[in-house]
């Protein structure tokens, strides 16, 4: 596999303020709670939750473990380990923006939307990637999106997070040409 | 006039321990000469066993074929073919079919089919009481006379010392042996194995040694007084051996047979709940399994016996606790015996033979088949090298509830011979 | 992201490693946690059937069966199956055939004979867990029981738990010790001589009087049903004196409550037998987070198990 680092460091930090500003721009005061997806979403929101709170005061904040909503369990060599999710706010009513790394079938975001609504109803949701690498399955789309990067469906797309990874930064993987 | 020379067999003489290689001349049936060498003579058959055993074929006091009553799980005719792959010329037939052997017409009935449906001579034994209920003697005169050599209940013990006493003091005029099976079933009913660390583990209600020694003693104790012709089947227990030894040195009249599963297993080798490994009395533990094989080096335990009994799939499909007791034993016990003692050095040839074909003879009060001038000749051929395979294709037994199905044991039974006939 | 190895029957403790069972107490939590939202079911099991195979009655065990196998979305068939099929000439192995070609992706067992789940695990694709055998093994109690402990003391290395009651003739503390032993707490026992055979594990430390167990100090007492019948076969003369001497009377309470020992008890409870009944209505009595959490816990056994019948292609996607 051939890496190719497309943003890292500060690249990734303009590319989250510049996140941030647009959906502090749309709501505006209204209230919002943040959730993410295990793992590198729950980074995500940390990020953006961090860079908007000298802006915003108070914003909710949420965990979503989508592993027992999955549609692949019967094709998986391991059961995934299940952290489970922690939603601390009522969702009833809620604006959610829902965080992950990388957008890709959208099939992750579907059991997202699906444990969400089994917490409550929201008033809406909306969602926020890092990195959308295209190949939809679903007809599902970003509301914010960091960076668009074109991809082949077989490649890689990594999002590391300093939290996680010990670095910051988008990496694409390609098989090397034959 | 048929004669046939085997030659250079290794061939246990009595009084030998080791075999020895020699050459056996058989007329009519009978033996005529063994020599070091012999030279055929004109029209002789001369059977090469080059590299082979040749020993007395063996004989079972304790065999189940089913018939009648159980024709699903053995025949006498199948069980018979399976004595014979196994080796034996002669079996005991028990009286536990449907109905019991408990009258002379039965033990007679049952003779009279053995003649048309088997190969082998087949003895016979009767109920010691009515139906096997413990409560009434038999007609033991009456199945005396119609040939049966002992009377037993099998597997139900007898409760009642009264019973087995006036057994014991009537059957001393008709040259009849009681067997008994020693239990005290106060202490073992509702057991399925072993009580002991395993039957705790895999929770099975347990059946304890103490039920089997206490059996033993008291039977002991009752032949001591009444001087009766007693023999105890299937031992189990190191405690057994030891009271059976104790007793005897006292000139008690007893023989006592243990089973090759009770020498070659232990409670241990129970843990997946297989009911191939479910018998009465239990497997034991290790210490008993070492008791049971230095008691048949010494003379404590005079015969080994399988205890053949056949059950069916259906049966031995059923949960461990609902599943019958006990296996098939007739083609497994010699190669069983040689594979796990004789090949690795802990019983020799020739005990062997005495516990698995002269001593169970005597008992039945046949004519010895020892290896010497005179004798019938009644051997079977054995490759030590060969390869006995254990299945389902292989096994001439209806039923297949063995503990070896699938496992190939090391020996081959190559020939049977009865008098001149060759199995 | 960790994970374990897929397991396709739960039938006791004997194959299990410590890692493995805390892998399931693990997962139990975030599965308890569900039971606060207003959707209390996920849709991990949809399209999958659960049987429940009970032999032997018991409404609470296939109750919690049936709402844990539920909330999980699958579909929940009750087997009613005749403790007398057996002796109408019916096998087990008839039954599980039978069953085999209803496609069952897994089979709740519970029967009066030792080993017959073990039984049915080898002749059937699907997953099997033993809910009770004979007196040999009730996984999922001890696993609920383990996690209602380490709700309270989430390490339990090095804790103590008595195990008090019939042992003889207890699948259940036969469970409990094996469980208890692997995540590495030390296991005693306490009761009637009868009742505790000397064939029980090595690790089991065997206490004689109550002042015993008081020494021991366990955080956990752990008593257990008493099957009234055994008094006629003489493992004890009465009650009365079964209670005096193993039972927790208002005296031995009142010890307990101030040594801040916990009460267990798989239920359902003799009162006035193995404890009076104020110990019902003491804070420390953990009897009904037992019942409780008996749903999460047999929920994440059943997320654990994969029958044979599921495809698992055995590479990991990304799932993104």
């Amino acid at each position: 596999m051939r890496e190719t680092i497309l943003y890292q460091g500060e690249a990734i930090e303009a590319l989250l303020h510049k996140m941030a500003r647009d959906l502090h721009a749309s709501h505006g005061d209204k209230p919002l709670a943040f959730v993410g997806i295990r793992t590198r979403g729950v980074i995500l929101a940390d990020r953006l939750v961090e860079i908007l709170s000298p802006l915003r005061g108070h914003m909710e904040r949420g965990t979503l473990d989508i592993s027992l909503y999955r549609d692949d369990l019967d094709n998986l060599a391991a059961l995934p380990h299940i952290e489970g999710s922690d939603i601390p706010f009522e969702v009833e009513g809620a604006t959610v923006i829902l965080c992950d790394d990388v957008l890709f079938t959208g099939r992750t975001i579907r059991a997202a939307m699906n444990v969400l609504l089994d917490y409550g109803r929201p008033e809406c949701i909306e969602l926020a990637v890092l990195a959308d690498r295209g190949h939809r399955e679903l007809p599902i789309a970003a509301t914010w999106c960091g960076a668009r990067v074109e991809t082949r469906r077989e490649d890689y797309l990594r999002v590391h997070f300093t939290e996680t990874d010990g670095r910051d930064d988008i990496a694409h993987y390609q098989r090397e040409a034959p | 006039m048929s004669t046939r020379i085997f030659q250079q067999a290794r061939v246990v003489l009595p009084g030998n321990a080791e075999p020895e290689s020699v050459m056996l001349r058989v007329r009519d049936g009978r033996i005529a000469e063994i020599s070091p060498s012999l030279r055929p003579a004109e029209g002789e058959d001369v059977i090469d066993c080059r590299g082979h055993m040749l020993i007395p074929a063996l004989c079972d006091a304790h065999v189940h074929l089913r018939e009648p009553g159980q024709e699903d799980a053995e025949t006498i005719e199948s069980g018979t073919e399976a004595a014979i792959a196994g080796g034996f010329t002669r079996i005991l037939a028990m009286p536990n079919t449907d109905p019991p052997v408990d009258t002379g017409g039965m033990v007679g009935f049952v003779q009279s089919m053995a003649k048309s449906r088997s190969r082998i001579p087949v003895s016979v034994a009767g109920c010691l009481t009515k139906g096997r209920e413990g409560a009434k003697l038999a007609e033991i005169a009456d199945m005396a006379d119609q040939g049966a050599v002992m009377v037993t209940d099998c597997n139900h013990a007898l409760q009642d010392a009264y019973v087995l006493r006036r057994a014991l003091e009537y059957t001393r005029h008709f040259d009849m042996v009681v067997g008994v099976y020693p239990d005290t079933p106060a202490l073992s009913a509702g057991g399925v194995m072993h009580e002991g660390t395993v039957s705790f583990r895999l929770g099975l209600p347990g059946i304890p040694a103490m039920a089997e020694e206490i059996g033993i003693e008291r039977d002991l104790r009752v032949a001591a007084a009444v001087k009766g012709r007693m023999h105890i089947q299937n031992v189990s227990t190191a405690e057994g051996v030891a009271s059976i030894r104790r007793w005897k040195a006292r000139g008690v009249n007893v023989t006592a047979e243990t089973t090759p599963h009770h020498l070659l297993f232990n409670h241990e080798d129970l843990r997946a709940y297989n009911t191939d490994f479910k018998m009465m009395p239990p497997l034991r533990t290790r210490e008993d399994q070492e008791a049971l094989l230095e008691g048949l080096c010494d003379g404590t335990l005079d015969m080994i016996a399988t205890g053949h009994a056949p059950h069916t799939d259906f049966a031995k499909n059923l949960d461990f606790n609902h599943a019958p007791f006990g296996i098939i034993g007739l083609e497994t016990a010699l190669c069983a015996l040689h594979d796990a003692l004789v090949s690795p050095g802990k019983l020799s040839w020739s005990l062997l033979v005495e516990r698995l074909a002269l001593a169970p003879r005597k008992l039945l009060g046949l004519p010895g088949n020892a290896f010497e001038i005179g004798a019938p000749f009644e051997a079977l051929l054995f490759d030590p090298e060969g390869k006995t395979r254990i299945d389902r294709d292989t096994l001439k037994s209806r039923s297949f509830n063995t503990p070896w199905l699938g496992e190939t044991l090391r020996g081959a039974i190559q020939n049977v011979y009865l008098g001149d006939l060759t199995l | 992201m960790k994970t374990v190895a897929p397991r396709k029957d739960l039938l006791s403790f004997d194959d299990m490693s410590r890692e493995e069972a805390l892998a399931i107490l693990d997962t139990a939590k975030p599965f308890k946690d569900l039971f606060t939202r207003s959707v209390k079911k996920v849709p991990t099991l949809r399209g999958k059937t659960v049987l429940n195979l009970f032999y032997e009655p018991s409404t609470r065990t296939r109750t919690s069966f049936e709402i844990a196998a539920k909330r999980l979305s699958a579909d929940v068939t009750n087997f009613a199956v005749s403790t007398s099929s057996v002796v109408k000439g019916e096998s087990i192995l008839d039954t599980i055939d039978t069953l085999q070609a209803m496609q069952v992706d897994y089979m709740i067992v519970r029967h009066g004979a030792s080993g017959v789940p073990e039984y049915i695990a080898r002749h059937t694709k699907a997953s099997v867990i033993n809910a009770g055998d004979g007196y040999h093994a009730h996984p999922t109690q001890a696993l609920l029981d383990a996690f209602t402990y380490r709700e309270i003391f989430p390490d339990l290395q090095g804790k103590r738990i008595v195990v008090a009651g019939d042992i003889l003739h207890s699948r259940v503390a036969r469970s409990v010790f094996d469980l208890m032993h692997l995540l590495g707490v030390e296991v005693g026992t306490f009761g009637p001589a009868t009742l505790i055979p000397p064939t029980i594990p090595d690790y089991v430390k065997v206490f004689t009087r109550f002042e015993e167990v008081l020494e021991f100090n366990p955080q956990v007492l752990y008593l257990l049903r008493l099957q009234l019948e055994r008094q006629t076969a003489n493992f004890f003369p009465s009650m009365r004196e079964y209670h005096r001497v193993y039972g927790v009377t208002a005296e031995r309470f009142r010890r307990i409550r101030e040594m801040g020992m916990y009460i267990m008890h798989p239920g359902p409870v003799n009162r006035g037998v193995e404890l009076v009944d104020d110990v019902m209505r003491y804070e420390r009595s953990l009897i009904n987070a037992q019942v409780e959490n008996g749903i999460a816990t047999r929920m994440a056994v059943l997320y654990h198990l994969t029958p044979e019948v599921k495809s698992r292609s055995g590479e990991t996607e990304d799932h993104a």
